[in-house]
């Protein structure tokens, strides 16, 4: 009997043996959110995004690091009118089993991405009319109303290959992804790593590391002890709270930069409620000291923002200013509109969703308690919170948001039009902000063909918003990267968090 | 006893459809599934269609009916997000979870019993009242704590040992193990240590307490008076008959590691069910959520079962007639 256990120990040795040479990647990259699914179109997050976006390939993709739209899987294209887009495609690309890429495989996808069992992208499905193949090689959609951003999300729609996709088993489909990219899936151990090797006949060229890892680390001391460790070569989400431990190893190279995503306090102007009053808007702006938030709670690291949409965004406005931190300046506005004694106000928030985002909903409350409102704080577990938010159940909270598409009109549809369930507004415009102009502005500036006239609308929209005080914008979150130095990794992040390894050199 | 175990095992099924329903029920208020299925661009009407393509527009009952319907297929849904069988994502994990707790437990076991034959023999010893003091410590520190304490220590300032994952790993038919490979041991030593703590801590008092009773008993002295070596009275008169209580909580504690390694497991990075539990539970994924509850339910309740047959069999003036 002991015997035989020795044996078979002996035996799964040898069988363990071949396992084991294959052990150490090229690159190892750790960052801090687990793939969820390989269906490209299983998930709109950045997260899920990134990995995907190393196996398959859109129709456009964005460079590092302002994410300039490129050509991808189309070579060419073009809004020929307000509805209608045409893409060239790119020839002699092969997907990973070797089937050839073709126009049928971009009418596919489109097609797949509008039934919700398949994909979560359906808002740019749906949005969809028509698909047309004149040949293989061109595709012409029509849109049902105008939407500028179409071409923008295409570095996120990912292109499935057809023959293989159609009556594969879901699970099968969700686990083993078959596309044009520049790396092929080895092995996706479930909440370990994910392992890829590189796709030598990649349309680009073969990237430079052969075969990669990523391992996505959610506990934040566990990322920072990998890296103190030398367990990785790069890190996708330094922890804010150890940065000042990480800056200090000798062995690691940081690189931060101002997140895309900005937190601001979403308001309501009910008429009704004190909201409706300008003055009293301008008040509580006036009251919230953000310059401390950014240095004592969130410990320097985040740039202050005067506006919702990042520099990158169509519709980003340099000339916007903040309204100044001034306590004086908010009581005497509070005191002018009628409101000298305060008022009740809830400040709402999530506490597991942006980086402090419980403390930033402490401070704010303490800072509207000094200028005389009686504060109450409701945070709570995001899952909770933005429940509450789309059901309009709060009137002043705290919210991030940045858009996948670099335009700023898409936003301004979630965030700031009136809520109305037909026409598919103001989704998170969670106080019930309605302003008729604003709203006016808003459709008009979706019919505007040429860019840069669209730009200025858009950047008329944003003064208003924040001359109207729709919202009182803090941050920029910041994003931070490390890399281990000694292997000569040359990383430029990107302004999406995307980890796409053939970027890496 | 047939009548005994049937009896036990009715109870079982009932326990575990209690658990689901009160799962079921309570997941409902604790978030929106839909929300983070559509995604955040999606607006109202495609959210419904989202909540239609899922079922999750039903009345909750009619929603739990047709989980049981599929369960009596062994059919526990599919995961929200990835669209994958529930008890399958499950069950794929079950491996990496079963050797840590079972690591664990052997930490645990080992040291617990032989300190407590250290303490129980020598109680006034400088020793002795070093590894009561650190008990004391085993049972108060919260596990969190003493995984990211190990994890500092042992990877970031003494760099010896992974800090997270599982290292290589050997896939033998459908079950992987960690314990082939050097690299396997090394990233599974952590979290074990830090897992066993409690258990630990635990068992080490059983044992003492249990050893000094036993010691006193006139059958020892007589064993002592006979001139038999130190080793011979201890451990086989002695610990032999301290060990059945020891023995039953290690087993029942061996059930609940499995099922509730949770903290443990995200701290490591342990490619564990109870990080997918957690994951879920961020995402609103429900059904594995419920899956993962009535695994671990079903998990103590064989376990709980066993012991008590075990008992039986172990002591034959136990009767469960």
């Amino acid at each position: 009997m002991r015997r035989l256990t020795l044996m078979t120990l002996v035996a799964a040795l040898v069988l363990a043996l071949p396992t084991m040479a294959l052990a150490k990647a090229d690159l190892v990259v750790a960052t801090d959110a687990p793939p969820k699914s390989m269906n490209p179109h299983a998930y709109s997050s950045d997260a899920n995004l990134s990995y995907m976006s190393n196996f398959f390939d859109g129709l456009l993709q964005r460079k590092a690091p302002e994410g300039k739209l490129a050509p991808a899987l189309a070579t060419k294209w073009k809004r020929l009118d307000d509805v209608t887009w045409k893409f060239e495609l790119r020839k002699g690309v092969k997907f990973h089993n070797g089937n050839k890429f073709t126009a049928a495989d971009v009418k596919f996808t489109f097609e797949r991405m509008k039934d919700p069992k398949y994909s979560k992208l359906l808002n740019i499905a749906n949005s969809i009319q028509s698909i047309k193949a004149p040949n293989d090689y061109m595709v012409i959609f029509k849109t049902v109303k105008p939407v500028p951003w179409f071409a923008e999300t295409m570095h996120m729609n990912f292109i499935v290959d057809m023959e293989s996709s159609k009556g594969r088993d879901d699970g099968d489909y969700n686990t083993r992804p078959i596309g044009t990219g520049a790396y092929q899936l080895v092995e996706w151990v479930k909440g370990s790593y994910v392992r890829m090797k590189a796709n030598p006949d990649y349309w680009e060229g073969a990237p430079k590391y052969k075969t990669v890892d990523i391992r996505p680390i959610t506990e934040e001391a566990t990322r920072f002890a990998a890296l103190a460790g030398r367990q990785v070569d790069i890190v996708n989400g330094v922890p804010v709270t150890l940065f000042e431990r990480v800056k200090q190893m000798g062995h690691v190279e940081i690189i931060a930069r101002p997140a895309r995503r900005c937190i601001y306090m979403g308001m309501s102007n009910t008429a009704g409620t004190p909201f409706a009053d300008l003055r009293v808007r301008q008040a509580i702006a006036h009251a919230i000291n953000e310059e401390e938030i950014i240095a004592k709670i969130m410990r320097g690291q985040a740039t202050l923002a005067h506006q919702v949409p990042d520099v990158p965004t169509v519709g980003y406005d340099a000339s916007i200013q903040r309204l100044p931190y001034d306590p004086a300046k908010a009581k005497q506005l509070l005191a002018a509109a009628g409101y000298a004694n305060g008022f009740d106000i809830t400040v709402a928030g999530p506490n597991d969703r942006y980086v402090n985002d419980e403390k930033i909903c402490e401070a704010v409350a303490k800072y509207l308690a000094k200028v005389g409102l009686q504060v109450k704080l409701d945070v709570k577990p995001k899952s909770i919170f933005f429940d509450e938010l789309t059901d309009y159940k709060h009137q002043f909270y705290l919210i991030g948001w940045f858009d996948g598409s670099f335009d700023f009109g898409r936003s301004t549809e979630k965030l700031l039009h009136t809520p109305n369930k037909d026409m598919g507004m103001g989704t998170y415009n969670g106080g019930k902000f309605s302003n008729g102009d604003l709203d006016g502005q808003i459709i008009a500036s979706s019919s505007i063909l040429d860019r840069a006239e669209r730009e200025k609308a858009l950047q008329a929209i944003n003064r208003m918003s924040v001359k109207e005080v729709a919202w009182i914008p803090l941050h920029y979150q910041q994003d931070i990267f490390a890399v281990v130095k000694g292997k000569n990794v040359k990383f430029t992040p990107r302004s999406d968090r995307w980890i796409v390894a053939k970027e890496i050199r | 006893m047939a009548t005994y175990i049937t009896r036990r095992l009715l109870q079982g099924v009932v326990v575990l459809l209690l658990v689901s329903m009160v799962c079921f029920v309570m997941f409902r208020y604790t978030g929106d599934p839909v929300l983070m299925l559509a995604g955040k661009y999606a607006t109202q009407a495609e959210r419904e269609q989202v909540r239609k393509a899922y079922g999750l527009d039903r009345p909750v009952y009619e929603q739990y009916l047709t989980f049981l319907k599929g369960l009596t297929r062994g059919d526990f849904g599919r995961s929200y997000v990835s669209q994958i069988d529930a008890l399958d994502m499950i069950l794929e994990r079950f491996p990496a979870t079963f050797e840590l707790a079972l690591t664990a437990i052997s930490i645990s076991f080992i040291l617990g019993v032989g300190l407590g034959v250290v303490v129980a023999v020598r109680p006034k010893g400088a020793v002795s009242r070093m590894i009561m003091a650190g008990s004391l410590f085993g049972i108060s520190i919260p596990t969190f704590l003493i995984g990211i304490l190990l994890v500092m220590a042992f990877s970031v300032y003494l760099n010896l040992l992974p800090p997270f994952g599982r290292g290589d790993t050997v896939q033998i038919g459908f079950w992987r193990t960690g314990l082939l490979t050097l690299s396997g041991w090394k990233h599974i030593l952590l979290p074990a240590l830090t897992l066993s703590g409690y258990q630990l801590a635990v068992l080490l008092r059983l044992t003492r307490a249990g050893m000094r009773e036993t010691l006193t008993e006139e059958y020892i002295k007589t064993a002592w008076a006979k001139g038999l070596s130190p080793a011979k009275v201890i451990l086989k008169h002695a610990l032999r008959n301290v060990l059945i209580p020891v023995v039953t909580i290690a087993g029942l504690s061996f059930g609940e590691l499995i099922a509730f390694s949770i903290v443990t497991e995200t701290i490591f990075q342990w490619p564990g069910m109870g990080n997918l539990l957690l994951t879920s539970i961020f995402e609103t994924d429900q059904p594995i959520i419920v899956t993962y509850i009535m695994l671990a339910a079903f998990i103590i309740l064989t376990i709980n079962i066993l012991v008590d047959l075990l008992y039986a069999v172990l002591n034959p003036r136990i009767r469960y007639d």
